[in-house]
């Protein structure tokens, strides 16, 4: 009873806030605050509202939002897979090898400071001018944070279990399976919180600065938008972004959350 | 109750002070530049512009302080220029909206969207024409025949840019469909665009001085001719965008501005040497190269072919009101067409 009562109260003060929030746009907006041109840069809610239907029946172009939001989706998924993967990896082989740990601990420590779009010029050298670009940017974006969580999480295994599992006969792969991934699970999911946040916002910005017309996602659509001074639409896009955020949070990744780390009594 | 009253209470102001944050600032930056030009004591004019060799006058303008000049003699009053560089024609658009900005310079089509759009601004001078060109290092591309339902793509540094309605010119001029090459397009800056093409990595690359003439001193590129014939060097590029709150509250600073880009212009015309020496370390180009890039560019104040650029991007679906006439697009004092 406590558990839900504890739900409701979260779920009003959010309601709460949100309203509040969207209350005082809404005033700011009608109010004139922002100068003369405040319909242009600051719409109502009411602009928006109309914008964000007329972004998936008309769209840009003659395309609706659908098609850019599913081209997006893709080529995310597509990188937010093979970074995840490349993250194990790496991180496994770290704990098998000390070489290749050192030779890792530097080159997560490099790239993970180093902006995807920063390095678009030397991507389109070797890739091309393809959407195999934006993966390899969501690849940046998700694969160094995930490495260094996944790492510290096996880093942060006790050694008693790593030498209780050795004395059970694991050894390389197996002790990496039997006990490094289950003691460092809620540094993994917190990994995947990280990388999943990072993969999203590399693939908008690197959408915003390179544009594959025949593969159109929605950074694209939101510079078109602003090109063409449709503020309303822009706004009514990063909501449609806002709301995809939080169906992953709480659809996918909350879940997985409640299934391992928290079932097991990892965390709260 | 009394502890969820004040959860409430916490909820309430955290959004207040949230969105009070956000508000404050942004309407202090409104009434920054256009009261405080009104304001006949100490008037500031705050410009944005781009970055390359298009924008040169403006490098002379501000290292010789012709507006503060200009605007001394005419008011006897002194005024604060502040520059900024922004990188596209629309965040120009949106400073100025916002009221942060008084002028701008950029494409001629994002002002033109501007314009149509009611962001409170006008043209109030031509700047510069360049040359551009779609180069390509596939042989196999002699015309837009061998583009057409390709999968060739075709890097150029927006789509809605001025290079896409170059394109889309020169697409209905050959009697294609304006829109027919768009789904060939690969959005990338200038730089990257050269390096793709280059690289052979996209097969065409749609671009303005001074990659341009780099382009065309590469041995294994070739040029399409369709685009460089349907915008050249004498049609307007770059124009000059005044807030009509400017314009309407201090004509002598109004003034004083399109003096000093006249000025410099002609400066820039009489004596291109001196004005490279001044120019190339702004563009971070060694002199002689500024020298080259100035004389092939052309400037001047006048616009050329604007309102039919304007008329061609309604018809083709760029922007989504139509100007009525040249009048619509700039101020009484401009000339040309």
């Amino acid at each position: 009873m406590d558990e839900k009562k504890r739900k409701i109260h979260a779920f009003a003060a959010r309601a709460i806030f949100i309203i509040a929030l969207l209350l005082i746009w809404e005033y700011v907006a009608r109010s004139g605050m922002m100068g003369e041109k405040s319909e242009l840069i600051f719409p109502s809610l009411e602009a928006i509202g109309d914008a964000f239907i007329r972004n998936f029946i008309q769209g840009y172009a003659g395309i609706s939002l659908w098609v850019y939001i599913g081209n997006s989706m893709r080529l995310l998924l597509e990188g937010l897979l093979i970074g995840i993967l490349l993250a194990f990896l790496l991180s496994g082989l770290s704990m098998v090898s000390q070489t290749f740990y050192d030779i890792c601990n530097l080159v997560i420590s490099v790239f993970d400071l180093l902006p995807g779009v920063a390095l678009l010029p030397v991507v389109i050298i070797i890739f091309g001018v393809k959407p195999g670009v934006i993966v390899f940017l969501v690849v940046h974006a998700v694969l160094w944070p995930m490495s260094r969580n996944v790492l510290d999480g096996f880093l942060a295994v006790p050694k008693i279990y790593v030498e209780a599992g050795m004395n059970m006969g694991l050894k390389g792969a197996s002790l990496l399976w039997g006990v490094y991934f289950p003691a460092a699970t809620s540094y993994i999911v917190s990994g995947l919180k990280v990388g999943w946040a990072r993969a999203w916002r590399g693939l908008l910005s690197a959408e915003m600065i390179f544009g594959v017309a025949s593969c159109p996602g929605i950074g694209l659509f939101i510079n078109q938008m602003r090109t063409n001074m449709n503020n309303a639409e822009m706004y009514a896009t990063l909501v449609v972004i806002i709301i995809i955020g939080l169906v992953v949070q709480y659809g996918v990744l909350s879940p997985i959350e409640n299934c391992t780390v928290k079932k097991w009594g990892m965390s709260k | 109750m009394k502890k969820k009253i004040l959860a409430l209470a916490t909820c309430i102001c955290l959004a207040v002070s949230l969105a009070g944050c956000g508000g404050k600032e942004e309407s202090r930056e409104t009434s920054g530049g256009q009261e405080e030009s009104a304001d006949k004591e100490a008037a500031t004019l705050n410009i944005a512009y781009q970055y390359g060799v298009a924008y040169a006058p403006l490098s002379i303008v501000k290292e010789q302080g012709l507006i503060e000049k200009a605007y001394e003699e005419a008011a006897g009053k002194k005024v604060t220029v502040t520059w900024n560089q922004m990188s596209s024609g629309a965040d120009i658009n949106t400073g100025i909206s916002a009221g942060s900005i008084d002028a701008g310079f950029m494409g001629a089509a994002p002002a033109i969207t501007g314009v149509t759009k009611g962001v409170g601004y006008k043209i109030f001078t031509n700047l510069s024409g360049q040359e551009h060109g779609l180069m390509t290092n596939d042989e196999n591309i002699q015309s837009f025949e061998d583009l057409i339902g390709s999968s060739n793509q075709i890097a150029l540094v927006n789509i809605g840019s001025i290079q896409h309605i170059m394109l889309a010119m020169a697409l209905e001029n050959a009697g294609y469909d304006p829109h027919a090459l768009d789904a060939n397009i690969v959005a990338m800056a200038h730089p990257d665009g050269m390096a793709a093409l280059e690289s052979g990595n996209a097969s065409c690359h749609l671009t303005s001085n001074p990659y341009i003439f780099k382009e065309r001193q590469e041995e294994n590129l070739h040029e399409i001719m369709d685009v460089t014939n349907a915008w050249g060097i004498d049609d307007t590029f770059i124009v000059g965008v005044a807030s009509e709150t400017m314009h309407d509250n201090d004509p002598e600073l109004y003034q004083a501005l399109c003096g000093a880009i006249e000025e410099a212009v002609d400066f820039i015309n009489g004596n291109p040497e001196e004005a490279a020496k001044i120019t190339c370390e702004f563009d971070g180009n060694s002199e002689e190269e500024e020298l080259e890039y100035i004389q092939k560019s052309k400037y001047s104040i006048e616009t050329s072919h604007l309102f039919e650029l304007a008329s061609f991007m309604a018809r083709t679906d760029f922007i989504e009101t139509a100007p009525e006439s040249y009048e619509d697009l700039v101020f009484d004092n401009v000339s040309g067409d």
